[in-house]
């Protein structure tokens, strides 16, 4: 099916990048603004960094109070947040039309004149909060800390990706007021930021209201540098082991992928699918219904931009059975998709829910805007939510296989096994 | 600095309006064209009350529920996901406190097919044994996964806790360990029997359905199940008991914990409530809904104790809970629980013109954008269809709203907080248990994680 989205684009003199989809279907407008930083960018010693920044952008700005960000904008009728990831961070609200230009000149003071209002104490206080987040998500929970531990295990050290997003606790002690202004002057400036406008405006009202309220800013951020060049898979096996007191033992299988928006991420993406992903995948036909001794197997993708993108399958090992086992059964089913290539079947199921799930995401105006900010700040491919599933469907069978059997064979994985302790490893 | 624009107010909304049919078996139809969503949400619920289950065999509804697609008449498990999955047909099913759900989404041109299987997934399972034990197994490891989550732990708690045990909602709704245990096929190809029929049944169907005979597709498909025996059990007509000593503190134990899970709860209205529903939203938004509600202005952003603390009120088919949960700083966990208790009371004593028009904003102006996807609106409608209402009710609910003022919002909220807290606390007990007791917000006592 062709998507149509209408996608009109404006550069400002400041090297602000504007993109306007006009969509009258509800009467409101999301803003959404990517900036070309994240924790791929933090200094050693400063991870987490990036995202205790995006805390401090609510904490008020040159003309906005601390906090006023979130009540001014939830008071006329606006959904708001902000998130952090490897490869960049973004500001989002969808508010009514009448609330838009509001949202735009409250955006433009805070990536215009966030220091202004950056004091030891609104630091102090977001550290604290951040740490919360991090206990809440990372350290109270779990298999809590699997993803970090697989970060660290696929990728080298001194890569970008080594590190999490959340960073340390040591590292967010470490931050002070004068690491909050280098960082915005080095990375948050208008030539280093995407605006996208989906809802219901013109793309002469989104642009006239970008220029008013963001020309004036300056061209203040460095020059982005160039992104990593591609790593190769990892030759030899990497394995980590935690005994802890988990429910059931619990194995992160991992894999360096090839970068994100290619032909060939796309088909290790459709590999991983169908080996793992999919309610029919070869692992859940085989581990979970046939010989049940997985409760669970799935797989996800996740596209990076720095030389390299990350794959992992996760196995719920069923109570009593071996985990060494089921691994090197999943491990056949790796080795015999990489030789032979998915079936048409196969194809025909993973491009079915891509598909659905493509569709699904742009139904809403937030995310549509979200994926346009994405495609045109990280791959300058603002025009991407059209021609994505057309991409899609044209990679073939061959190239699915291709791809596992460069990326995804068993001597490229890195394995984080969860391990139920017991008693005497308990005590 | 070019001068801060003033906002422009929205124009009044409504929900969208729906079309209704009846299919020849019985079941209604509700459907929802939203030009542009190119995935059709097709949601079907079936009132039945978790008290139909056996007390014995808890959870069989849950578990019938996510056996509807592990084998038909027609086709085996295996098959049945192959086929659902070429056609890009996600499908989900579960029981919740007022009926059971199964829940399709479908890209729009694949909606012919999908209500086919869905309708094959209603009324020819056939529960094949090797299934049965899968999926009981697979409840039992997911029982020992909610037990090791704190937030789940805690839910798990307070309705043991706030519920009299004599009550089913003072139980999961998943069914415990050794109710699961108890299961045999034969008792869930019983309960589908009994229970699992196009009586009472409401199908919404929302998306662009342009170009589409929604209800002739619908009559095709899932208007042609049959089943004569159907059994129509009624839910109780007054909410579900208030333990006798619900007021009181209960620490979960874990040794260790970093941080501790607060549930901190009352009773709550249903959305039949006298006085109407629309101060209730309200309220939670003010109190708990936002990282600068009463709640988290101390908690997060004066005291930096929690990520985040939310409010909410829950509605159940008759009567309801009000509920605050989340997160604290294990070394923070009495001051915690005091600020909490005292910044919830506050609410009885009023709230400002600016609290009252934020809260009322914030949930009516919001409501295009909330429900501006085919999924948002086929699960509100599908939602109150469980409780034999209709969308009129939420376009009626957000012009209630309107209205309202702090003396309203105060009077619905002493209705139902009244200082007579449950409170479960999730963390290391031994670091807190005997200065909680100190509060004078009940008795303390600690049970295992």
């Amino acid at each position: 099916m062709p998507l149509d989205y209408p996608i009109h684009e404006k550069t400002l003199p400041n090297g602000l990048r504007v993109i306007v989809s006009p969509d009258a279907s509800v009467p409101n407008v999301t803003v959404n603004v990517w900036v070309n930083v994240g924790s791929r960018h933090e200094a050693p010693g400063r991870t987490g960094f990036a995202h205790l920044f995006e805390h401090l952008m609510f904490q008020g700005s040159r003309n906005v109070a601390s906090g006023e960000h979130f009540t001014r904008l939830m008071a006329e009728g606006g959904r708001l947040n902000a998130t952090t990831w490897f490869d960049r961070t973004n500001y989002f609200e969808t508010v009514p039309k009448g609330a838009y230009e509001l949202a735009l000149w409250m955006e433009a003071d805070r990536h215009g004149h966030l220091l202004d209002a950056v004091n030891q104490e609104n630091l102090d206080n977001q550290r604290d909060v951040v740490k919360e987040e991090k206990r809440q998500r990372y350290d109270n929970v779990p298999y809590g800390h699997a993803l970090i531990e697989t970060y660290a295990a696929v990728f080298p050290p001194e890569h970008p990706y080594h590190h999490p997003t959340i960073g340390s606790m040591e590292d967010l002690d470490a931050a002070s007021v004068e690491d909050v202004h280098a960082f915005f002057r080095r990375f948050y400036g208008p030539n280093n930021t995407v605006l996208t406008l989906v809802g219901d405006l013109t793309p002469e009202e989104g642009f006239a209201a970008a220029e008013r309220y963001f020309g004036e800013l300056p061209a203040s951020a460095e020059p982005a540098r160039g992104n990593l060049p591609q790593l190769a898979p990892i030759t030899e096996p990497v394995r980590v082991e935690r005994v802890e007191d988990v429910p059931n033992d619990r194995l992160h299988v991992a894999f360096r992928l090839p970068v994100d928006n290619t032909e060939e991420f796309f088909a290790a993406h459709l590999a991983l699918d169908i080996i793992g992903g999919l309610a029919t995948s070869r692992l859940v036909q085989r581990l979970v219904r046939r010989e049940q001794v997985a409760n669970a197997a799935q797989a996800h993708a996740m596209g990076f931009v720095d030389g390299v993108s990350l794959g992992f399958i996760v196995l719920d090992i069923a109570d009593g059975q071996d985990p060494d086992t089921v691994e090197a059964r999943a491990l056949e089913e790796l080795e015999r998709f990489a030789n032979d290539g998915p079936t048409a079947v196969e194809m025909e199921s993973a491009l079915a829910q891509a598909e659905r799930s493509w569709l699904h995401a742009l139904a809403s105006q937030e995310e549509r805007a979200d994926v346009i900010s994405q495609h045109a700040l990280l791959h300058d491919d603002p025009q991407f939510v059209n021609t994505y599933l057309d991409r899609l469907m044209a990679i073939t069978p061959e190239q699915v296989q291709a791809a596992a059997d460069q990326w995804l064979r068993p001597h490229s994985r890195a394995v984080v096994a969860h391990l139920v302790a017991t008693e005497e490893e308990a005590a | 600095m070019s001068t801060r624009p003033d906002v422009i107010p929205p124009q009044p909304w409504a929900f969208p309006e729906p079309q209704r049919h009846e299919l020849a078996n019985g079941i209604s139809l509700v459907t929802y064209d939203i030009p542009g969503q190119y995935v059709v949400s097709v949601r079907t619920v079936l009132p039945l009350p978790l008290a139909a289950e056996p007390r014995e065999r808890e959870g069989i509804a849950t578990i019938t529920a996510r056996l509807l697609d592990e084998g038909t008449a027609r086709h085996t498990s295996e098959e049945f996901a192959e086929l659902l999955e070429r056609k890009g047909i996600a499908l989900g099913a579960g029981m919740s406190d007022s009926g059971l759900s199964v829940d399709l989404d479908v890209p729009k041109r694949r909606l012919a097919e999908a209500l086919d299987l869905l309708r094959q997934a209603l009324g020819e399972p056939v529960f094949p044994q090797a299934e049965v034990t899968r999926h009981l197994k697979t409840r039992l490891a997911e029982i020992e996964q909610e037990r090791a989550m704190a937030p789940q732990r805690a839910a798990r708690e307070f309705i043991a806790t706030f519920f009299d045990d004599a009550d089913r909602a003072s139980r999961p709704s998943g069914g415990t360990h050794e109710s699961v245990s108890a299961i045999a096929r034969e008792d869930i190809v019983d309960f589908h029997r009994r229970f699992v029929g196009p009586r009472g049944m409401t199908v919404v169907v929302a998306g662009d359905l342009s170009g589409l005979d929604v209800a002739a597709l619908a009559g095709e498909s899932l208007g042609q199940w049959v089943h004569d025996g159907q059994e129509v059990a009624e839910g109780a007509d007054a909410p579900a008991a208030r333990a006798a000593d619900a007021t009181r503190i209960v620490l979960v134990d874990r040794p260790g914990s970093v941080q501790s899970e607060l549930s901190v709860g009352c009773a709550g209205p249903d959305r039949r409530v006298d006085g109407g529903w629309s101060p209730y939203p309200v309220l939670a938004f003010v109190l708990g809904g936002s990282p600068n509600a009463r709640v988290d202005a101390v908690l997060r952003e004066e005291k930096g104790f929690t990520y985040g603390i939310r409010s909410g009120f829950r509605p159940r088919r008759r009567g309801g809970l009000f509920l605050t949960n989340g997160s604290v700083r294990a070394d923070s966990t009495v001051e915690s629980v005091r600020l909490l208790l005292d910044i919830l009371e506050s609410g009885r004593e009023g709230f400002s013109e600016s609290e009252v028009r934020a809260g009322v904003d914030f949930i009516s102006k919001t409501a295009p954008g909330r429900f501006a996807t085919a999924d948002a609106v086929a699960d509100e409608a599908a939602g109150l269809a469980l409780e034999g209402l209709t969308t009129a009710f939420t376009t009626e609910n957000l012009q209630a709203m309107q209205d309202l003022d702090s003396d309203a919002l105060v009077t619905a909220y002493t209705r139902w907080v009244d200082r007579q807290w449950t409170v479960v606390v999730v963390g290391d007990a031994s670091l807190y248990a005997d200065q909680l007791k100190e509060l004078g917000r009940g008795d303390v006592s600690v049970v295992p994680n």
